[in-house]
């Protein structure tokens, strides 16, 4: 019997052994592959970003294209100087307002294009039309273009990039 | 009920005897050391597999990627760590597990085939470490990479076509890391598991071979608590070591261009130290030092034929084994302690450290370009500029410079105070005072005469010119009447005009008008072109580094000496 209880320690002691060292190598693995979830990884600028000198926007032009670039975006261990965020199409509806519209299209985010001969957006994925102002026309989208902040400071546009949820009604940051 | 569990388990072939439930000779820690050894596979496995998970194998990104796991992932540093000292654990490990054996007399009929695999473990588990090294894409991996493949390029008809192979081209970059990472998380991981695998399986079938006459006993628990103790014991000593050592090393990135002390891995250092000493046969050296042991090894059980196991009647050869071991023991730290003894070297490794943490820290702080790891160093604030400066501007504009010729750039260089000092003695030491000009006709005379109200107006005026966001607007507009009075004979503040016979002011300090007058100092919109003695860079240097020196000046104007002593080295 005695044979028996050692035999039993011995057993017990190994799986405790084994157990713990197993415990301590899964403890920081673990850690190290679950880290980049608790954390912003990649960053897209939230200030508001220039688009350049206001007065370019003419009232009655049609809406022009004007590329989104953030100064610098990080990527976990990189640092991209100008990258492209999108496109914002922009236009003045007043003599004193301007208005940006997000180039993407709310349906399933394609890039939006402006149909000169039509006089409206066309997105050449699925056919949805926008108005001029951004409205719903025609084609599957549940809303129309997404309106971008827009400020000008000292003439110049000042943006503030958004990405919306595509594929409803209701217009929600992603 | 476990009864039960077990017999449905057994039924359907998945629970069966996979080792002999008796160990020859009974348990010991003499037989430890082959589970030890697995133990530190499977870990390197288990943390490479999570390291993995954050590397990225391209010249650009490689070192940026390890530093970011190091530095800015939870436990990054202790997983780089295990697994970087664990490749030196199974090192010392398999070499006492060779010692065993051989004591043993383990490689005997009929157990050639266990010691073969073994070597090739042995072999195959330095190749692994070769192909890790060079995977961080830092200076010591780098050149110490450099160095494995240009002896293997020795190679006799084939060195040529394995070095091409082995960089993937005529030269280091990304297809060097997507091969070695290939073979390093691919193809090794594979062949080693199964050379183990076998290697394993026939040591069971053939058992253990315990010295002198002893009973069997159990090897389930006897055996295997063995095994547990001296695999937790190891791990505890490897965890503590990497605790201690706060991970493994990170040299800066891999700069071709940068010479560095390669050493290679501790275990290497025997060779590296032979390689030394043999001058110019080092490559026949470095190839046939290597073949030699393995070729010893490998001969061990062909030339020990006798069926004696006991120690004492195989002196001849465990000598020669010992001799052979103290050898590469004494020539390790030989190489080793050589190192430690050389003061020019403990230098430039200083040196070569603080550059390391500096790149370390930049990389936190401000990632890494895009452009590759060896620019983090760019990062720095306006590192570039300051470089500029320290090669093409110092000498003839810094308060310490001998040979200084101009006015004197330092912090708060065209700020308020500054225009005022230049206004009441432009021929004062740290103004005009040095160059040729000073003291000609053609010189500015000092306005020390003016009362405090005007000049204060005055010095706002041509402060507002930089752009600057703090202007006092009701003392600029003071300063516009005494200004047309004072100064616009010579001077002009209207764009793009040169004054009648001074430099114009327009935007003067602020980041175009220092891009203009770098370019062109001797420009009639600036110092006219007998007034100077500042060379035109416009020629020599390129539009953005002038752009990086005009950035620079306008961060002098608000700068304190404090402010750029502060700033991260570049």
């Amino acid at each position: 019997m005695a044979d028996e209880d050692r035999r039993k320690f011995l057993k017990v002691a190994t799986c405790a052994i084994g157990g713990g060292v197993g415990l301590v190598v899964a403890a920081p693995v673990l850690t190290l592959i679950a880290d980049p979830a608790g954390k912003v990884t990649v960053t897209t600028p939230t200030a508001p970003l220039d688009l350049g000198l206001a007065d370019r926007f003419q009232a009655g032009a049609p809406p022009r294209r004007v590329d989104v670039v953030a100064p610098v975006v990080k990527d976990a261990w990189t640092a991209a100087r100008n990258v492209v965020l999108g496109a914002a199409w922009v236009r003045r509806t007043a003599p004193d307002k301007i208005v940006a519209l997000s180039a993407v299209c709310p349906h399933l985010g394609c890039a939006v294009g402006w149909d000169a001969a039509a006089g409206n957006f066309l997105c050449p994925c699925h056919d949805s039309r926008f108005g001029v102002a951004g409205e719903r026309l025609t084609g599957p989208s549940e809303r129309g273009l997404d309106e971008l902040p827009l400020q000008v400071v000292d003439g110049r546009l000042q943006l503030t990039w958004v990405r919306y949820k595509p594929g409803q009604t209701v217009r929600e940051p992603a | 009920m476990k009864a039960q569990v077990r017999s449905f388990l057994r039924d359907r072939g998945l629970l069966g005897e996979t080792a002999p439930a008796t160990i020859a000779g009974g348990a010991s820690f003499a037989y430890a050391f082959g589970t030890v050894v697995t133990f530190l596979v499977v870990l390197e496995a288990v943390t490479g597999v999570a390291l993995a998970a954050f590397y990225a194998p391209s010249s650009t990104d490689a070192w940026a990627s390890v530093a970011y796991v190091q530095d800015q992932v939870s436990l990054g540093w202790l997983l780089r760590g295990l697994h970087y000292h664990g490749a030196s654990a199974i090192v010392i490990v398999t070499s006492l597990h060779l010692v065993q054996t051989a004591l043993y007399g383990a490689y005997k009929k009929p157990r050639e085939l266990v010691w073969w695999l073994g070597i090739l473990l042995m072999l195959l588990t330095l190749a692994w470490a070769v192909t890790g090294f060079v995977l961080r894409w830092d200076q010591a991996g780098f050149w110490a990479n450099k160095v494995e493949v240009g002896i293997a390029a020795a190679t006799p008809l084939l060195g040529q076509l394995i070095k091409k192979l082995a960089l993937g081209g005529n030269d280091y970059g990304n297809l060097t890391l997507t091969r070695f990472y290939a073979l390093h998380v691919m193809v090794l991981p594979v062949v080693v598991g199964g050379v183990i695998a076998g290697h394993v399986a026939l040591a069971r079938k053939l058992g253990a071979t315990p010295l002198g006459e002893r009973p069997a006993g159990p090897r389930w628990p006897e055996q295997t608590l063995r095994n547990a103790i001296a695999v937790a014991v190891v791990f505890a000593i490897l965890l503590a070591y990497v605790i201690h050592v706060h991970g493994a090393d990170l040299a800066q990135p891999a700069d071709p261009s940068l010479a560095y002390d390669a050493r290679p891995l501790w275990y290497f250092r025997w060779l590296f130290l032979l390689r030394e000493l043999a001058g110019s046969a080092e490559k026949l050296v470095a190839m046939a030092t290597p073949a030699v042991v393995i070729g010893a090894l490998v001969a061990l059980p062909l030339a020990d034929r006798g069926p004696a196991r006991e120690p004492r009647r195989r002196l001849p050869y465990l000598g020669g084994l010992a001799g052979l071991l103290a050898l590469i023991g004494g020539l390790t730290i030989v190489s080793v302690a050589s190192d430690a003894g050389n003061d020019e070297l403990a230098k430039r490794d200083a040196k070569a450290e603080q550059r390391a943490q500096l790149a370390r820290k930049l990389a936190r702080d401000n990632g890494v370009p895009v452009t590759g790891a060896a620019d983090v160093f760019w990062t720095s604030p306006m590192a570039r500029a300051r470089a500029l400066f320290a090669t093409r501007c110092k000498s003839c504009h810094d308060a310490e410079s001998k040979e200084r010729k101009g006015p004197i750039i330092a912090p708060g260089h065209a700020d308020r105070a500054w225009i005022a000092g230049m206004i009441k003695d432009p021929d004062g030491d740290a103004y005009w005072g040095r160059t040729k000009l000073a003291k000609t006709e053609a010189a500015m005379k000092p306005f020390d005469q003016m009362k405090s109200p005007d000049i204060d107006d005055i010095v706002e005026v041509i402060y507002a010119e930089s752009g600057a966001s703090d202007v006092d607007p009701a003392k600029r507009e003071r300063g516009l009447a005494v200004f047309e009075n004072a100064c616009s004979d010579c001077h002009a503040r209207e764009d793009g005009m040169p004054g009648s016979s001074a430099p114009g002011l327009a935007g003067f300090a602020s980041r175009a008008y220092y891009l203009s007058f770098i370019g062109n100092p001797k420009s009639a919109l600036h110092m006219g072109r007998d007034k100077s003695q500042m060379p035109r860079f416009d020629k020599e240097l390129t539009l953005d580094e002038r752009d990086a020196l005009a950035e620079y000046l306008v961060w002098l104007r608000t700068a304190t000496p404090a402010d750029l002593a502060a700033l991260d080295p570049y």
